[in-house]
């Protein structure tokens, strides 16, 4: 029995050193500053560099999906954090609900970096008055070289050829294959047209499903690094993070020329932020085209967004550019008209 | 003056006492978040996710559609065939177990894949069955094979996982029965005559069907509304109630149609639970009057104790 109160005298002493050395390296001269981001999209570096630079401690949390972050909002949590990261459906819907508040340009000078080509496709703010983007990417197809043999169609087309029946996947995300479907057939991404609709619905249940394995949104990446799909329609970071990188030469990742779906995650201050003079501060940090460097080189993303960090940049082979996006369609919030895809989407995803 | 409780009446009090903090802890977080279950359920969905406080029945309406269908139809194949074969490997496990002298080794081995989680299990599943995964080189190896079988992304490799995961909760039950039940028994059956299954058949299964409903009901209910396994190992046709409970949730945002969902899967699970304590009862009154051994020593105890108290 003394021995374990020894033990656990001793064990005491580590935890209470252990966290006091922790509540030195945590002390703030110029307050806080919490973010609420996607997992694995916060360089731990850039954060450290932050930290140094103004004095501003960061505390960051994750979430998963966007109506996680957003159930979260809605139940109060907008008192808590000080930058959240939505996605433009999603930042759409914030604004339109006022849940977001108006942005000081006068502390944001480096949004003058920020790509000509955002400003068009954030139909959402073109101004970036609630929001500033923080990574503008897409979707697309990846395709395994090795594996595959004769030329294959770069589209999304290359979906119902029969050579690959039974290795290929589709994302399971109702609006990037429905979107694919249509912009695949020649409509807008975001459309509400009944037939355009049930004709992408068709396309996808006739042609592309039954030559796909699954609908597959969590495990395609590691499919795909085993050999297991050849095919797959895919974030491409998902894709190259399992792979080491002298493999990347083999895979041939496009966005079909036809256009597909893309995204652009925001950077957006809640109402009743507590420190919104740092989250000033942050946004336009990150803008700075050295700071951007560092975290675009942390994933091997293409500048896309801003367009001065290309220069400071370690990583000049991208697994897509800014051009390829020319032809697609941003995810729009589409409000009620959903439930016409819901209806859809429930005939490819459920009956068979 | 003083009010001495009787002791019956103060083991009731005592039993109340002890009782109270768990009653108290499952109100709280089982009874009430299953109560909101079954308010939204009536509610009409919000635009943006959550409902809005208005009455109504289209959570219930929408259910009745040819696509949720299929996939009631699916994932009550998979659980009632998956909930089978785990029983039918877990009695002569159970059997095995109860006779061995090793029980308390082969228990431990039976308890360990639990502190691993499920997911890296699950994963560990994939990396055996994939195409280019452990089973297929070996036997691509062996030369039994040209290329690669299709061994996952199917319902196969789903009923396969599954009966893998909730094979222990079948085998404990179903030992702690047999373990109890009295294998003279089945001596005096082959001495009347019976065949060695027969008597297993005849005399023993009578006797360890209280073991038998409850490795049914410990599988069939989480088995019924698994999620995981049918969205890693399944293919495109796998989806079963649990995936769309989920899909609802987070991709379409129609909390009422997920919370109608999850009240079939308690209403199921509540079915389950009832027939188990009415085979529970009918077992005690079959019994009769006759005790059974476990009754006798509860009552030795007591005596024992209430001998002790008036010392």
């Amino acid at each position: 029995m003394k021995r374990f109160v020894k033990v656990f005298w001793v064990f005491l002493v580590c935890i209470l050193v252990l966290s006091s050395t922790a509540c030195k390296r945590k002390s703030s001269e110029n307050g806080k500053l919490y973010l609420y981001n996607w997992t694995y999209y916060t360089p731990d570096n850039l954060v450290a560099k932050f930290e140094e630079e103004t004095g501003i401690d960061v505390i960051i949390d994750n979430f998963a999906s966007n109506e996680e972050m957003f159930a979260k909002v809605m139940a109060g949590g907008n008192k808590g954090y000080d930058i959240l990261f939505p996605s433009s459906d999603y930042t759409q819907i914030m604004i339109k609900l006022g849940l977001l508040a108006e942005l000081d340009h006068e502390k944001l000078p480096n949004l003058s970096h920020i790509a000509p080509l955002i400003r068009e496709k954030a139909t959402y703010d073109p101004h970036f008055s609630y929001a500033v983007p923080y990574f503008m990417g897409s979707s697309g197809i990846a395709v395994n070289t090795e594996r595959v043999e004769g030329a294959y169609e770069r589209s999304w087309a290359i979906f119902s050829d029969p050579r690959f029946a039974g290795r290929m996947s589709l994302l399971d995300d109702m609006r990037e294959v429905m979107g694919a479907a249509l912009k695949h057939l020649g409509f807008e991404g975001n459309t509400t047209d009944e037939e355009e609709l049930t004709m992408a619905a068709e396309l996808i249940n006739k042609s592309w499903k039954p030559n796909i394995v699954k609908f597959d949104s969590e495990s395609f990446g590691k499919a795909f690094s085993r050999g297991e799909f050849v095919v797959v329609h895919a974030y491409p970071e998902n894709v190259f993070a399992e792979l080491p990188s002298e493999n990347w030469p083999s895979i041939d990742f496009f966005i079909p020329a036809e256009g597909g779906m893309m995204y652009i995650d925001n950077m957006v201050i809640p109402v009743g932020a507590d420190n919104i003079e740092n989250a000033h501060t942050f946004i336009n940090f990150i803008h700075n085209p050295e700071n951007y460097a560092l975290f675009l080189d942390a994933f091997g993303f293409p500048p896309t967004t801003n367009t001065g960090a290309a220069q400071y940049m370690k990583n000049t082979d991208f697994f897509f550019s800014v051009e390829d996006l020319a032809h697609s369609d941003n995810i729009q919030d589409l409000g009620p008209d959903l439930e016409i895809y819901n209806q859809l989407w429930q005939t490819v995803r459920y009956e068979h | 003056m003083k009010k001495t409780l009787k002791p019956r009446e103060r083991e009731q009090l005592l039993g109340t006492m002890y009782g109270g903090p768990m009653g108290l802890w499952f109100t709280l977080f089982f009874t009430v978040p299953l109560g909101i279950i079954i308010l939204y359920s009536f509610m009409k969905r919000g635009l943006y996710g959550g409902v809005e406080w208005e009455f109504t029945l289209d959570a219930y309406r929408q259910m009745f559609n040819p696509s949720f269908a299929m996939v009631v139809v699916r994932t009550l194949w998979i659980s009632v065939l998956s909930t089978f074969l785990c029983i039918l490997i877990a009695i002569p496990c159970g059997y095995a177990m109860a006779k061995s002298k090793h029980q308390t080794f082969l228990l431990f081995l039976i308890i360990i894949p639990f502190w691993t989680n499920s997911l890296i299990r699950i994963y560990a599943w994939i990396s055996i069955l994939s195409t280019e995964g452990f089973i297929n080189s070996l036997l691509m190896r062996i030369g039994l094979i040209d290329s690669g079988l299709k061994l996952i992304y199917n319902n196969g490799a789903v009923v396969l996982v599954l009966i893998y995961m909730y094979l222990p909760f079948a085998i404990l039950p179903l030992f702690t029965t047999i373990d109890k039940f009295d294998f003279s028994l089945l001596d005096a059956a082959r001495d009347l005559g019976a065949t060695k299954l027969g008597a297993i058949v005849k005399v023993m299964f009578p006797n360890i069907r209280s073991g038998l409903s409850t490795a049914f009901i410990f599988t069939f209910i989480p088995i019924f509304g698994a999620y995981t396994v049918p969205l890693l190992v399944g293919g495109k046709d796998s989806t079963m109630i649990g995936n769309i409970i989920v899909d609802q949730v987070s991709k379409t945002r129609n909390w009422p149609l997920a919370s109608a969902f999850s009240m079939i899967l308690t209403l199921i699970s509540l079915v389950g639970v009832f027939w188990m304590l009415y085979n529970g009862k009918r077992e005690q009154m079959q019994k009769g009057s006759k005790k059974t051994t476990q009754q006798a020593l509860e009552h030795n105890i007591k005596a024992h104790h209430s001998l002790r108290g008036t010392k």
